[in-house]
This record gives structure tokens, C-alpha cells and sequence, in this order.
């Protein structure tokens, strides 16, 4: 009896030493940024994509919020470059006319995004005068809206998805840059 | 509607009518006949696909062209200056209505000719890149001096500077060499927004911020290497900058844009400066005698909840009884204070009138629920970070905005260059309301007229569309006064219904008693126009109200453009006839109505309705009310803006 009272009296220590514990890690693993880029993201439109941008960045766990916008202004810089490759790629293998055309136009809209919006944002984050950064994200967002309706008479737009990812990543971080001002 | 089955019926009726006799020998027949089909069956073909592509093309000009809903335009009278009498504003065939545009255009290819006509004649722009703010305005030794926040390497925001300009009357400028670059450790990361005080003994000094190598924001001291030089082409930072710096409890990045100073009752000046408390919009004041040391006052000029970030903030006094601007040091009796804010959340500019209690320094709007940031508006179109300066030349005060794009930056890039400044304006009390103030471009702006067109009571039917006979439709200078049938003002039932320019159908939306006005940069067909006009509302109790707004929704077929409606209600007086004033230069349109008591400015980008193709209308697409318009239209020079002449290098 008297061992069974405190085997279980042993037993609830145990549960009660170890909860605290592993709640604990679980708070250290997240850390602070992790409540922040949760908290962040709900603002913005696509708080999935907000969320998995952010976490997959080392910096994004300790970012605060002009930290986690110059994140995710790398971001569409670094998914607007991939995706100009795909287009240049498609642009050398392509015969049909009307196709080039559409593919050059959207090198010019993606070489706006690349040269000029997300340096223009990452400045204004930097600095201190965001309003410039909301205007050159949303204009990102514009400039892949464009590209997409280049396709309208094509068959298929083949970056659709990178081009959706893009836009819709320019789109979160315009909303970011806005908590800023 | 272009009928499109003719040409199918004709070669189904063809081949559905009976094959011609019958021939005796065999073998030739189905050779024939073979043939024969062969050939229907091409001319099929062929007749199906030129059927079919007249059928697309007719449904995209329904879709693109015509008049505006209801209101015909087919083949009326056009109207011709010092008119021989009513205009025949006819309608003739059945209404044709056309959905919103949406967006589903394709984004539009700009070629060069479409992007350099964009560039304007008579507004303030650089030869080429990005410009924002306007700073410093000031006149001294016979010359109007303009700065402003310029990108020297881009047509986008960046690396900015200060540029410079002078002109001897305000539109006719002459670009000078920059003024002043980011070449010290406090404004490393720029040379922002600032405003020039003139001294007791007419020596000028400068006051802006810097945004320094560390990103914080701090004011800084300039001043004239050589005040006998009248065209102030070098300038000279204090060594001791930066003369302010955050102070305890503001964010190093919400300090910014000081204000001109003006004389306190002690003799010291006075400035302000715009920032935030969390969401709370507030002007810090701090008196100095030097410009080098400064006191922070311990109250704020004023604070609004909710208003977000203050920049450029500017403070003036106005008359309450003279046609003329003030001194910025100017109290006393018969004067108002008016605080003028620009918001950085909804980049837009509001400004409230109010009371000077130069005691404490603080400000009290005159009808809070109106206070500044939550009540009026400079424009409700594009324009922002407003400032104006005392123009002791010709005693007026005088404003100007930063009119920046509404097209993309992939455009912009282009072709090479984007914004604009306003045409400078006068700022003015308004007696007969008592709460707004009076815009009017300056009257400098006269001297470009050219040939005048004159139109003289012209009858604007309801629904319909008069074409004016001018020769020249890219750069204007329209003033228009309106009278709406009273019959129909008074016949008119009211309605609870709240009216809003923004959210409203344009001018396609149809009313009893609006709206009316003009089309500007419109092309015959009307497939592209920007239409200017009142819109009155009338309530449930018999009140009128008049809105004023410019519908961009059709002022393109490009889809990568701003589509929106601008506007706002506008004070009518009883017995005030409706009047307007258009300034039309390209890309750029700015309207007043009611003597500037309400201003919208806008920028359109047409694909078609330009150079020679670009036309003006009156159009009334009221279901009611006829008005009888009269105006003038003046066919503008351009300023001829460029670099300085006999300009050394430097």
C-alpha cells in the first residue's frame, strides 16, 4: 500500500515536473518571433503563404515587424528572379509570335518588379518612409496581374503558378509594409 | 450594330438552293459536282471566319465605344465657337448601355508615342527621373525659387535629393543645378522634406530633415553660400548639424518635414514638426532665436486620434476679410490659423481652420468634428505633401502639391520619368462658408492662353452629348458655368439614398439632375474620356446637395492604369450659379469647382484620345433636368520649361 501511494505520488510529480517542461520547449522552439510572424500574417491576405515565406527564413524568428517586411520583400525579389528565368527559358524554345510577344512583355513587367519595386521597398522599409514600400509592392502585385493577362488569348499561361505566387507574396508584404506607417 | 449575318445567310441560302440541272453525262456530273461542293465548302469557310471576326470586332466596340449609358451621341451637330444658337443635341436612335470596365482588357502595349504625349506643357516636372515633395518655396531678389525631392538615377523613389528651379512667375521655369545631395553622415540616407524662413534682415535659412546613416531622423541647418547670388545656386549645411534630433518618446522614424518658422509675441521663432503617438497623428513645436539651439514646448500644437503619422505638416494664418495672403507671423484679429496635414496611412491632404493660441502654442479647430485629418481635403484626387509659402512679391500665399502617378512603375520606367507638381495655387478664406478654402491656379497661368473659344448659353438636353469645336484639345484652359432647369430641380423627388462620387456608377450613372459637365481627353467615338461634372443629389427633405467628381473608368482602354472616381460634396449657396475651372495638360487634369472651393486633380493615360484625336464634349446624362451651359475654352501654350540658359558649369 504504502509503496503503491508513493509510486503514484512519484507518478503525479513526474507529470507535473515534465508538463511545464515540454510546454516550455515548445514556447523556446517558436520563440517570440514566431507569435509575431502569426500575428503579422493575419493581417495580410494570404496568411498561409505569409507564414511558411517567413518561417522558412532564419532571420524570420527574431525579425520584428520591419525585419519580417524586408523578409519577405527578399522573398518576391528572390521568387520574381526564378520565375524571369522560367520566362527567358521558355522565351529561347518559343516559335509562335503571339507567345514571344507575351513573353517579352512579361520580362519587362517582372524586370520592373526586380529592378525597381522590391529596391525601392527594401529602402523605404529601411529608412523609414514605408508608404514608398506599399506603393512599390502593390505595384509588384499589378505588374503580375499584367503579365497574366498577356495569356488571356493563349492557350495556357505556363508560370501560372509561380506567377500566382509572386503576386499573391507582393500583395503580403504590401500588408506588412502598411503596419509600418 | 454592324449586321454580321449577311454574309453567312447569302452562302447558306447559296448552297441550300437547288444544284443547277441535271447534266446527261455521268462521270463529267460528279467531277462537277465534287468540285462544285469543293468550292462551297471553301467559301464556307471563309465567309464563316471574315463573319466571325466582324461579329468580335463589333462586340468589342459595343463593348469599348459609344456613348454613355442612355445618352446618344450618333452623328449631333457639332458645336462651333460664339454658337448661332441652341446646340442640337439630338437623339435618334435607341440607348446603349455597356458594363463598367472590369479589368479584363488586356494590359495595354504603350508604344512611345502613346507614353511621350503623357509628358506635360505647362505643369512643373525635371527633364527626366522621379520627383516627390515640393520644398522650400520662396521668393527672393525677383526670382520664385522651387525645390523638391528628386531621384537623380530613376524614375521611381530612391537616392533622393534636393532639386532646384526659378522662374519669375511661377510658370515659367528654368531648371538649376541640384541644391543640395547626400553627402554628409546626417543625410547619408536622404536629403528629405524641408521649408525656408526668410529673416528680419531678408537673409534666408532652410530647415529639413536628414535621414542620417543610421536611419534616423533629424533636422538639419542650411542656408545660402551667397546671399548676393539671386539665383541661389550653392547652398551650405551648419557643420553643427543636425540641429534636432528625436526626441524622448518619438520613434526615430517619425520625425520629419519642419515647417517655415514664424515670430512668437517674444520675438523668437516658432516651428513645428509632424510625427505620431501609436496611431495618433501630432505637431511637436519648439521655439528657437538661431535656428542652431531650440526649446521644446511641452504641449503639441495640435493632436488628432487615429489620424497615423503627420507629414508635412504646415500652419499659416489666412484673412478673414482681405482678398490676400498673410505673412507667415501674422496674428491678430480678422486672422484664422489653418493646420494642413498630410497623412501618411491614405496618402491624402486635409487642412482645418482654426485658432492660434500663441501663449501656449497650441491650435483649436474651429469645428472639431471637421479637425484636421478627419474633415476637408486639399483635393480628392492626387495630391500630397502640400506646402505653401508667403509670396511677399504680389501678397499672396501660395500652394503647392505633389501630383504623382497613376499608371505602373513598369510604365513609368519607360518613359523614363514620373510626377508632377500642381500649377501653384492661391490660397484664399472662403467668407461664404466660413470652413473651406479657396484654390485658384495663379494667375500667371493666364499669360499661356491662346485662341479662346467661346460657347454661350448652350442647351445640354437631357441625355445627350454636344461635341465643342476646339481645334486643340491636349492642353486647355476651360471655364464653364451651369444652369440646371428649375422646373426640374423642384419637380425632382427626394430620396434618402447617400450619394457618393466614389462609389457611384460615374457618369455613367444616371440621376434626375446630374450628372452633367464636360468630357475632356475624349475621342470622337468616345471609346476613351474622362468626364468632369456635378452630380446633384436631392434628399428627402427638398435639400440639394451638389458633388463634384472625375470619373476615370473609361479614360483608358489600358487595364494597368487607376480606374477610380474622384470627388466629393461641394458647397452650393443659394443663388451661386454651378461653375468650373479645367486645366487640361496631357496626362494631367485639374479641376475646380465653385471657385476652388472643392479641387480634384487627376492623371489619365489615353491610348487614343490624343494629340489631334483628343476632343472635348458637354454631356448631360441626367434623366430629367436640361442645362444651359456657357463657357470659354482657351487653347494653351507651353511654358517651355528647361535648363537655365547661360548656366556655368560648376
Amino acid at each position: 500500500m504504502k509503496n503503491i501511494i508513493s509510486f503514484a505520488l512519484l507518478q503525479i510529480a513526474c507529470s507535473f515536473t515534465f508538463l511545464p517542461v515540454s510546454q516550455n520547449s515548445a514556447l523556446e522552439l517558436q520563440g517570440n518571433g514566431g507569435n509575431l510572424i502569426e500575428t503579422t500574417c493575419k493581417k495580410t491576405p494570404f496568411y498561409n503563404l505569409c507564414v511558411s515565406t517567413l518561417q522558412s527564413d532564419p532571420r524570420g524568428s527574431s525579425a520584428d515587424v520591419a525585419g519580417l517586411a524586408r523578409i519577405g520583400a527578399d522573398k518576391v525579389k528572390e521568387k520574381a528572379t526564378a520565375t524571369l528565368g522560367q520566362i527567358t527559358g521558355l522565351l529561347t524554345g518559343a516559335k509562335d509570335p503571339k507567345l514571344k510577344m507575351a513573353l517579352r512583355d512579361c520580362v519587362d513587367y517582372y524586370n520592373a518588379i526586380i529592378k525597381y519595386d522590391v529596391p525601392v521597398a527594401i529602402e523605404a522599409i529601411a529608412k523609414g518612409n514605408p508608404k514608398f514600400g506599399v506603393q512599390s509592392l502593390n505595384d509588384a502585385a499589378n505588374e503580375a496581374d499584367a503579365c497574366e493577362r498577356k495569356f488571356q488569348n493563349q492557350p495556357k499561361f505556363p508560370i501560372s503558378d509561380s506567377n500566382k505566387v509572386v503576386h499573391d507574396l507582393s500583395a503580403v508584404v504590401a500588408s506588412i509594409v502598411q503596419l509600418l506607417l | 450594330m454592324v449586321d454580321t449575318n449577311p454574309f453567312l445567310q447569302a452562302s447558306v441560302s447559296d448552297g441550300s438552293d437547288p444544284i443547277g440541272p441535271q447534266v446527261t453525262r455521268r462521270k463529267p456530273i460528279k467531277e462537277q459536282l465534287s468540285i462544285f461542293f469543293g468550292l462551297l465548302a471553301v467559301g464556307l469557310c471563309v465567309a464563316f471566319l471574315i463573319g466571325n471576326n466582324i461579329s468580335d470586332n463589333a462586340h468589342e466596340h459595343e463593348n469599348e465605344c459609344g456613348s454613355l449609358a442612355s445618352l446618344n451621341s450618333m452623328k449631333p451637330e457639332l458645336l462651333r465657337p460664339v454658337s448661332r444658337g441652341p446646340a442640337a443635341g439630338v437623339s435618334e436612335k435607341s440607348n446603349r448601355f455597356f458594363a463598367k470596365v472590369d479589368g479584363t482588357f488586356p494590359a495595354y502595349p504603350w508604344n512611345n508615342s502613346m507614353l511621350s504625349w503623357q509628358r506635360t506643357a505647362f505643369h512643373f516636372q525635371p527633364e527626366k527621373n522621379w520627383m516627390n515633395d515640393p520644398n522650400g518655396p520662396l521668393f527672393y531678389k525677383g526670382w520664385y525659387h522651387f525645390f523638391y525631392q528628386y531621384n537623380p538615377n530613376a524614375a521611381v523613389w530612391g537616392d533622393i535629393v534636393w532639386g532646384h528651379a526659378v522662374s519669375k512667375d511661377l510658370i515659367h521655369w528654368l531648371h538649376l543645378p541640384l541644391a543640395m545631395v547626400a553627402d554628409q553622415w546626417y543625410d547619408k540616407n536622404g536629403v528629405w522634406t524641408g521649408s525656408a524662413t526668410i529673416l528680419h534682415d531678408g537673409k534666408i535659412i532652410m530647415l529639413y530633415t536628414g535621414s542620417t546613416a543610421e536611419a534616423v531622423q533629424v533636422q538639419n541647418l542650411a542656408y545660402p553660400a551667397d546671399h548676393s547670388d539671386p539665383l541661389l545656386i550653392h547652398w551650405v549645411k551648419y557643420p553643427g548639424n543636425p540641429v534636432l534630433v528625436p526626441p524622448p518618446g518619438i520613434d526615430n522614424k517619425d520625425f520629419r518635414d519642419p515647417t517655415t518658422a514664424w515670430l512668437t509675441s517674444e520675438g523668437k521663432w516658432r516651428v513645428t514638426i509632424g510625427s505620431k503617438i501609436n496611431k495618433t497623428g501630432i505637431a511637436l513645436i519648439y521655439d528657437t532665436k538661431d535656428f542652431i539651439n531650440y526649446e521644446m514646448l511641452d504641449g503639441l500644437l495640435h493632436a488628432v486620434p487615429g489620424t497615423g503619422m503627420w507629414e508635412c505638416v504646415d500652419f499659416f494664418p489666412v484673412s478673414e476679410t482681405e482678398e490676400n495672403g498673410l505673412d507667415t507671423s501674422i496674428n491678430g484679429p480678422g486672422v484664422k490659423h489653418v493646420v494642413k496635414v498630410s497623412l501618411d496611412d491614405e496618402r491624402h491632404d486635409y487642412y482645418a481652420i482654426g485658432t492660434y493660441l500663441e501663449k501656449n502654442g497650441t491650435w483649436i479647430p474651429d469645428q472639431p468634428e471637421i479637425d484636421v485629418g478627419i474633415g476637408i481635403r486639399y483635393d480628392y484626387g492626387i495630391f500630397y505633401a502640400a506646402k505653401t509659402f508667403y509670396d511677399q512679391n504680389k501678397k499672396r500665399r501660395v500652394l503647392w502639391g505633389w501630383i504623382g502617378e497613376s499608371d505602373s512603375e513598369a510604365a513609368d520606367t519607360q518613359k523614363g520619368w514620373a510626377s508632377l507638381q500642381s500649377i501653384p495655387r492661391t490660397i484664399l478664406f472662403d467668407q461664404k462658408t466660413g470652413t473651406n478654402l479657396l484654390q485658384w491656379p495663379v494667375e500667371e497661368i493666364e499669360s499661356l492662353r491662346l485662341k479662346r473659344n467661346e460657347f454661350n448659353q448652350v442647351k445640354v438636353q437631357a441625355g445627350s452629348v454636344v461635341p465643342l469645336n476646339v481645334a486643340s484639345a491636349t492642353q486647355l484652359d476651360i471655364i464653364a458655368e451651369f444652369e440646371i432647369d428649375k422646373e426640374a430641380l423642384e419637380r425632382a423627388t427626394g430620396s434618402n439614398v447617400t450619394f457618393s462620387c466614389r462609389t457611384s456608377g460615374g457618369a455613367a450613372e444616371r440621376g434626375a439632375l446630374g450628372p452633367f459637365g464636360l468630357l475632356v481627353l475624349a475621342d470622337e467615338r468616345l471609346c476613351e474620356r474622362t468626364p468632369v461634372y456635378f452630380y446633384i443629389a436631392k434628399g428627402s427633405h427638398g435639400n440639394l446637395n451638389t458633388f463634384f467628381c472625375n470619373d476615370q473608368s473609361r479614360s483608358s482602354a489600358a487595364s494597368d492604369v487607376d480606374k477610380q472616381i474622384y470627388g466629393n460634396f461641394v458647397p452650393v449657396l443659394k443663388d451661386e450659379t454651378l461653375s468650373l475651372r479645367i486645366l487640361v495638360d496631357h496626362s494631367i487634369i485639374e479641376s475646380f469647382a465653385q471657385g476652388g472651393r472643392t479641387v480634384i486633380t487627376s492623371r489619365v493615360y489615353p491610348t487614343r484620345a490624343i494629340y489631334g484625336a483628343a476632343k472635348v464634349f458637354l454631356f448631360n446624362n441626367a434623366t430629367e433636368a436640361s442645362v444651359t451651359a456657357s463657357l470659354k475654352i482657351w487653347e494653351m501654350n507651353s511654358a517651355f520649361i528647361r535648363s537655365y540658359p547661360r548656366h556655368q558649369k560648376f
